[in-house]
């Protein structure tokens, strides 16, 4: 031994001239996923543990087995035939033209591929997507009691359209009691949303006191107004008195409220849109269209442009 | 010993030199930050042709305070202004990373133009850069969208009703505008689903895309190189090769005398000009 | 079938325009200048501005703007208020670089033609930007000799300009803008504390979606500019009479401010009867 250690350079001779390799073996790999399981187990159930500790044990002395097999003297068994030796009977003869060994893996790594980009693709696209044109309706409102809304006098009604949502579903609309026709009760429920791009109208005329009221939902701010008609503080939309469109580029006339009345209170129902209006307040015609985006034709030649609205 | 000590300067260097060798030796990045580096440009490029990389430095800025600002941003309606109101006067330091977000994205936008104008100018354009110019339209919609989809996040009045009129813009496009605009806004009205898909558009998205262009961008450019000025006596590429006698100045040095071309002290200029 | 291209070529560039390319090539390699440090350094320098510029347009921005939202310094307030869906007092106007697009939408003042401000006229700028490499195909470089070029390009600097320039003094006779401006009316025409009621009802109500008042209104409907209106001689009465009923004058266009009720027609007769002129005041 000293003497091995004084000639570090040279191989000691009952060493074989190549390395020695434990031969493959897959106990191993038995046992490391029993002590995973043990751990696991730690965590989930004493079972799982005590299942884990049995088959640990198990492969650990199949494993040890195999490593000292050469140790007890046992002989090895057969190992598998040379890598050379094992491709032959794979080996391509030489095939016909047309359908051959590379042409077959191509065709299937890039219908593999396509695979694996459609599983994946398709539910995210599909998450990203879908969720925004499910039809999320819009919930009736409270605006607060009748006496709030006086005979032939305009307020500006600010809500919140969706209590779940809070202060983002804020809205403003104008509202004016027309008073009773064919003695059912009428009212201009008008959208204050420019139907040109979506910008916040303003009523042409001065802004009364603001109010806070109670409602059986979220409060309700008001104030009187007397307009003269909207006006859009962006691309200078202009509106009449019934939102029809008088200048500016809006496409339609402003889009308006259904409206309810429920144990002496005001509701808002479903919003609209409007092509136009004709005559005035309990009178008036309304061509009525279903709700669409702000800049969407819904009448005239251009609303072939649009032929599916969400 | 002056002789030792460079000695031992030598051996310091040396050992220096043993990581980047080791990096070389398994990556090759070494070689190429050296061809990048090295690589010949057209002797007449000036300052005409730093706005590029001014424009890259002001994406970095944007990539570097946008992504300490996430740390304390809150994509939430509830709490973004709030967020927002805290970045900018309590946080230390805060206004600053804020600001640099907002006017770097100012700048970054003003220098895209201004590159590009360059490129026009120039001609940079023509064979064979066709497809870097196409490239740089591609950034040019990236970073508006980037703004796009930035000015919401702070959730004041400018920022909501921008993107209000910005979403309604998309709405009107023929056939696909309507779904375009409810893609935009997650359902048929802005709210929370809105600020939170337009911060990961802005946080991830698009920026993704913008980095995988600017790449390539950059690739194009070191691959066929930049033109020189086209009003140069000594343009790169012009039809004729003779030499010509320029002033030398700090970054103008003298070519490489290889022998293949006569040394430019001896060069006049002579003939019709460049083509 | 007609062969458009010779054996063997399928490459769209032609030889005059690959030789260039080489040449191009050999005189970088031969004559050009090693990108480090000669032009990087110009890049250094140039990065290092526009980090400063970031970095002052940050403080010039910060330090003269105050806590409050809407408190603007030179470059604008930090923030404006909260973000609220329900307003009816708020003017939107978008970053700046948006400007040309906003004022391109003012510009489309016709429902019939919302469409090319909205998405026809961006769609066909990027789609000339997008083509213009194979629009332009010729090798000249040269800025005097590409006529058409320069002039497209100064043609579009020059609209962006006019129309980033209309977009950021863009102002609309609308109540929440009008009112601004009722203070420094006051000044001008050294109006009255009634007068100065009568000036915000003036400015609220929706006057100036026709007529002009010291600049501001709408001047494209003809309507007549009330600044020097007083000055006429009428008394406020006659002022309010006329508002309430402009029919009854004579004026069939100008519609009926009855509705407005007694004290607002008062308090505007007041406002117009003090409006003098700048001279008159």
């Amino acid at each position: 031994m000293a003497d091995e250690l004084e000639r570090p350079g040279e191989t000691p001779e009952h060493e074989d001239a190549e390395a020695h390799l434990p031969s493959p073996t897959i106990w191993p790999f038995g046992f490391a996923g029993a002590v995973a399981l043990i751990l696991l187990g730690l965590i989930i159930s004493f079972w799982a543990t005590a299942f884990g500790i049995a088959l640990a044990v198990v492969f650990g002395f199949l494993w040890i087995r195999q490593v000292t097999r050469e140790v007890r003297g046992e002989p090895e068994p057969l190992e598998a035939p040379a890598p050379g030796a094992a491709e032959e009977p794979v080996e391509e003869p030489e095939e016909a033209e047309g359908y051959t060994r590379s042409k077959f893996l191509e065709g299937a790594t890039l219908g593999l591929g396509a695979a694996i980009g459609a599983i994946v693709t398709v539910p995210v696209l599909g998450f990203a997507v879908a969720p925004a044109f499910v039809d999320q309706g819009y919930p009736d409102v409270d605006i607060g009691p009748l006496e709030n809304y006086p005979e032939e006098e305009w307020q500006i009604v600010t809500f919140t359209s969706n209590a779940d949502k809070g202060a983002v579903s804020r809205r403003t609309a104008f509202v004016r009691n027309n008073g009773l026709k064919d003695q059912v009760p009428s009212f201009t429920i008008i959208s204050n949303r420019c139907v040109h791009l979506g910008c916040p109208t303003q009523p042409q005329g001065p802004p009364g006191e603001l109010r806070d009221i109670e409602t059986s939902q979220t409060p309700v701010t008001l104030s009187a107004t007397t307009p003269s008609g909207f006006g859009c503080p962006c691309h200078g939309g202009a509106y009449d008195i019934e939102g029809n469109r008088v200048a500016g580029p809006p496409v339609r006339a402003l889009d308006r409220y259904e409206f309810s009345i429920i144990d002496g209170s005001l509701w808002l129902g479903s919003p609209y849109s409007v092509s136009e209006v004709e005559g005035e307040g309990a009178d008036a015609v309304i061509v009525k269209y279903r709700p669409a985006d702000p800049g969407v034709h819904v009448d005239g030649p251009e609303q072939v442009f649009y032929p599916i609205v969400p | 010993m002056p002789r030792a000590k460079s000695k031992r300067r030598q051996q310091a260097g040396h050992l220096l030199m043993v990581p980047v060798d080791w990096l070389e030796e398994r990556s090759g990045l070494v070689g190429g930050l050296k061809y990048f580096l090295f690589r010949k440009v057209p002797r007449d490029s000036n300052w005409f042709h730093t706005l590029g990389s001014a424009t890259l430095t002001a994406f970095i800025v944007q990539t570097v305070t946008g992504v300490v600002l996430a740390f304390y941003y809150k994509p939430s309606p509830d709490e973004a202004y709030a967020s927002i109101q805290f970045i900018t006067n309590d946080l230390t330091l805060g206004w600053l990373v804020r600001g640099m977000h907002r006017w770097g994205a100012s700048v970054f936008i003003i220098l895209l133009f201004l590159h590009m104008g360059r490129v026009f100018l120039f001609g940079a354009y023509k064979y064979p850069r066709e497809l870097n110019w196409l490239l740089g339209v591609g950034l040019l919609v990236l970073a508006m969208l980037e703004g796009f989809t930035g000015y919401l996040l702070p959730w004041d009045q400018t920022a909501y009703w921008a993107t209000v009129v910005g979403i309604n813009l998309n709405a009107t496009a023929p056939f696909l505008g309507p779904f375009l605009s409810d893609f935009l806004r997650g359902g048929q009205e802005i709210g929370t689903e809105t600020l939170s898909r337009f911060y990961s558009m802005h946080m991830l998205l698009i920026p993704g895309g913008l980095i995988g262009l600017i790449v390539l961008h950059l690739y194009l450019v070191i691959r066929l190189g930049v033109t020189s000025p086209p009003w140069s006596d000594e343009a790169a590429g012009r039809e004729r090769a003779e030499v010509v006698t320029a002033k030398r100045g700090l970054v103008e040095p003298r070519p490489r005398g290889d022998g293949s071309v006569p040394s430019p002290s001896e060069g006049t200029l002579t003939g019709e000009g460049p083509r | 079938m007609v062969e458009l291209l010779p054996e063997g070529e399928k490459v769209v560039s032609n030889e005059q325009e690959r030789a260039y390319f080489k040449r191009y090539k050999e005189d970088v390699r031969e004559r050009g200048k090693p990108f480090f440090p000669y032009a990087m350094f110009h890049d250094t320098v140039m990065s290092l501005v526009v980090v400063c510029v970031i970095v002052a347009l940050t403080c010039v921005w910060y330090f003269t703007s105050g806590e409050e939202a809407g408190d603007a310094g030179i470059l604008g307030p930090r923030y404006a208020d909260e973000a609220d869906p329900g307003t009816t007092s708020f003017v939107p106007r978008p970053d700046w670089y948006f400007y040309f697009l906003f004022y391109l939408l003012r510009i489309f003042k016709w429902p019939d033609s919302v469409i090319l401000g909205t998405v026809g006229i961006p769609t066909i700028a990027l789609i000339l930007l997008l083509v213009l490499p194979f629009i332009d195909r010729r090798r000249e470089r040269r800025i005097l000799r590409r006529p058409v070029a320069v002039v497209a390009a100064l043609l579009v600097i020059a609209s962006m300009g006019i129309l980033t320039y209309k977009g950021a003094t863009a102002k609309e006779s609308l109540a929440g803008e009008n009112v601004e401006l009722v203070d420094e009316w006051a000044q001008v025409q050294g109006l009255s504390e009634e007068g100065i009621e009568g000036a915000t009802l003036f400015a609220q109500i929706g006057c100036l979606n026709c007529h002009t008042y010291l600049g501001a209104g709408t001047p494209n409907l003809g309507a007549p500019d009330l600044s020097e209106i007083g000055a006429s001689g009428q008394t406020a009465e006659e002022f309010s009479a006329y508002v309430a009923n402009p029919a009854e004058f004579g004026n069939n266009v100008m519609p009926s401010y009855e509705s407005q009720g007694e004290e607002v027609l008062r308090l505007l007769g007041i406002f117009l009867e003090e409006s003098k002129g700048e001279g008159g005041g």
